[in-house]
């Protein structure tokens, strides 16, 4: 009942979001849109005990991958013991050998994880991707959360779910755990980047000061902040919106200028934290995800909970000729590529497309992994008054501070279109908040 | 083993002024196994911040700001160094020697590295490794010595060799820019080239090996070279010279290629013109 009453206020909701400006920027064709990322009002909903074993899975699985990048910045020991193949450790472009020998404050890489999940038709939930370097998308659930309460607290009073608002504290207090003593702040590129809304929200949630790179200096092996009144305050921990190649043009990609020029050198002597530590596009790389598993028994000598979805690598040649006998059952993912861009299907190319992909598969094998296409089950959206089936993921936040934490919530992606499977919001998808049942 | 004098000079004229100058350098030779450098004499200029460190790859870094408006600056190093005190430096453990197989943009090899390497491809056989597993999951054309330590460094110096006798040194033709491949497609060029062609080649084979910079007895420019890593050990070669360094040259750093090794790199605020001029003398001692 009640939530049929939550339903009618779908509209006011996506009223409410367009005007706080919940939008998210695309390039496209050389020019930037905005558009907005439509909310449809049907939770996804998770049992408590259902959650429990996610969360379980999640840490397990994040706190591996940040044994393993530290381990790849240092000793090497998963190389050595020929868990994984230096071949997908350097070949990645996520590496940076920059990085070699630099453990960030309290030795941790990877503080704001977000790892998409989807559930098969068998209920059985599934790893897609890990994202550690700038993941995106807790503001919107966030929002959303607050404006439903709004419009229909009855909904919120006669339901037990667990409120999703403290995700500002869990981010604090994973801020604060790395610090170095000073003032926190969040880096954005600015109003052009397609989350700019995501980082003013955390930054007025968290009460960390939202700045630019213009705004922040190095001087005397510090960071400082140049506040409205020209006062230069020091800075003991960033939260950077912005990726790895652009952060310090004397450390990474010289020609950038919305960076802050020595901000690694300070960084390395342990002077600032900086979250997430660049570097980590090591250990989210698409190749990198088939050895995930590997590394959970390697660094944790625990069995995974939660299980990726079935992957292929054709670089190995028995995976290869699997890939090519099954080329029309599998989806195959270009490893450089984020945002649902360099996702094909087989069985939806056409012969000539098919022959030319098996040619550059042949000629560049490594570029490519390949997955068994995985039986969603479908989640219902409104659409024009009626209740339809959709594909849908779930992006799940993971923290890590003085311990690993796991947001009691999400960002349930739908796609728009009945026949895609891809739900990125680059891709025209919209969004539903993520209630997870407090008993 | 040669006692050397040192000098390291480089100018940066800017017209009109800048400000706001950040600044790293790399200009500084370090103490190991094959060198020993004795007195050090830095001096940089203007600078109101400045501070040190060692990268990744371990080369000393100097960085520093300058806020206010200035037309020069200069950093001008002096020192001495005894040199050829080993033959070769010994490296980290293999599996930590990984990151110096792989290409670099500035190493990846075409179609003219790739048709050159061909005539190499025999006496690779005779190094390479049998019966290993990755063997058949990488089909690549990797060697690990099998024989004796120095197989890896032996088959690098064929390699230089072979560059030597087809690539000609011309200034002038190529610039810090240029890829190994372009260079090879040209045919000539300079140390830097030479240099990110044997990379180039080292790494098709899947030998570990990295680019130096540094500096040569004689007076002129920096130098750069390469060092190959052959059972357990980093061995120089200087394919500019065909030669196998001993004491005649003065390490400064080392990385994957010219990026890792930049001398002096800096980001500052104004509409200028740079010119940079830089000037190397080395000499003997007691000659």
């Amino acid at each position: 009942m009640q939530e049929m009453d939550l339903y009618r206020h779908t509209d006011t909701v996506n009223e409410l979001l367009a005007r706080y400006g919940v939008k998210f920027g695309i390039y496209k064709n050389n020019e930037f849109k905005e558009q907005l990322f439509p909310f449809d009002a049907i939770p996804r909903v998770i049992e408590a005990e259902e959650f429990t074993y996610l969360e379980k899975g999640l840490k397990q699985r994040v706190m591996a991958l940040n044994l393993f990048i530290k381990d790849i910045y240092s000793e090497k020991k998963i190389i050595r013991d020929k868990i994984v193949p230096e071949e997908f450790i350097y070949a990645s472009s996520g590496y940076l050998a920059q990085c070699e020998g630099v453990m960030p404050p309290k030795g941790v890489y990877a503080h704001i994880a977000g790892i998409d999940l989807v559930q098969g038709k068998d209920k059985e939930w599934y790893i897609l991707e890990d994202n550690l370097r700038v993941p995106s998308g807790a503001s919107y659930p966030m929002i959303a959360r607050e404006l439903c309460r709004r419009s229909s607290p009855l909904t919120f009073q006669q339901t037990h779910i667990a409120d999703n608002r403290n995700y500002a504290e869990l981010l604090r207090r994973t801020m604060d755990y790395v610090n170095t003593g000073d003032h926190t702040v969040i880096l954005t590129p600015g109003r052009y980047n397609s989350a700019y809304f995501e980082h003013s929200y955390l930054a007025e949630k968290t009460g960390a000061h939202l700045v630019t790179g213009s705004e922040l200096l190095v001087e005397n092996d510090h960071l400082y902040f140049i506040d409205y009144s020209g006062r230069k305050e020091p800075v003991g921990a960033v939260y950077r919106r912005i990726s790895d190649e652009y952060l310090d043009p004397m450390n990474f990609y010289e020609g950038s200028l919305i960076g802050i020029p020595h901000l690694y050198d300070i960084f390395r002597k342990g002077n600032v934290a900086l979250l997430n530590a660049p570097g980590n596009g090591v250990a989210d790389d698409k190749g990198i995800y088939y050895f995930v598993p590997k590394m959970i028994k390697y660094y944790l000598g625990e069995e995974p909970i939660l299980h990726n979805a079935p992957t292929y690598l054709p670089l190995y040649k028995e995976d290869m000729d699997y890939v090519l006998e099954h080329f029309d059952d599998l989806v195959l993912k270009d490893v450089a590529e984020a945002g649902g861009y360099g996702v094909q299907f087989g069985n939806k190319m056409t012969k000539q497309e098919k022959e030319d992909f098996i040619a550059l598969l042949k000629r560049e094998p490594r570029r490519f992994i390949a997955q068994e296409v995985i039986d969603f089950l479908d989640i219902d959206i409104f659409e024009n008054g009626e209740c339809v089936p959709r594909k849908a993921d779930l992006r799940a936040f993971v923290l890590m501070a003085d311990e690993p934490l796991v947001w009691k919530s999400g960002l349930t992606r739908f796609s728009r279109n009945p026949d895609s499977f891809i739900v990125n919001s680059s891709q025209g998808g919209g969004f539903k908040d993520t209630w997870v049942l407090s008993q | 083993m040669k006692d050397l004098l040192f000098e390291y000079d480089m100018h940066l004229d800017f017209a009109p002024p800048v400000e706001e100058h950040r600044f790293t350098l790399k200009c500084i030779p370090l103490t190991d196994e094959r060198q020993l450098i004795n007195r050090l004499d830095v001096e940089i200029y203007p600078k109101e911040f400045l501070s040190t460190d060692k990268d990744s790859f371990g080369n000393y870094s100097i960085y520093g700001y300058t806020k206010g408006q200035h037309d020069r600056f200069f950093a001008r190093v002096r020192g001495q160094a005894r040199t050829g005190l080993a033959p070769y430096l010994t490296a980290k453990e293999e599996h930590q020697v990984g990151l110096f197989k792989y290409q670099t943009d500035y190493t990846r090899p075409g179609p003219a590295i790739l048709k050159f390497a061909e005539q190499f491809e025999s006496a690779a056989e005779k190094y390479r490794k049998s019966g290993d597993e990755n063997q058949t999951r990488f089909p690549e054309r990797e060697i690990i010595s099998t024989g004796s330590a120095t197989a890896i460094f032996d088959f690098a110096i064929t390699l230089m060799h072979g560059l030597y006798e087809n690539f000609s040194y011309v200034q002038g033709v190529t610039d810090v820019r240029t890829t190994a491949e372009e260079a090879m497609a040209l045919g000539k060029g300079v140390c830097q080239d030479y240099s990110h062609i044997l990379l180039s080649l080292c790494r098709i084979w899947k030998i570990p090996c990295r680019y130096v910079v540094g500096m040569l007895i004689g007076e002129g420019l920096s130098h750069a070279w390469v060092e190959v890593c052959s059972g357990g050990r980093w061995y120089a070669l200087d394919p500019t010279n065909n030669l196998i360094v001993d004491d005649q040259h003065i390490k400064i750093s080392a990385g994957r290629d010219y990026h890792d090794c930049i001398v002096s790199q800096g980001v500052f605020v104004g509409r200028t013109t740079q010119t940079q001029t830089v000037a190397v003398r080395v000499k003997e001692m007691n000659p």
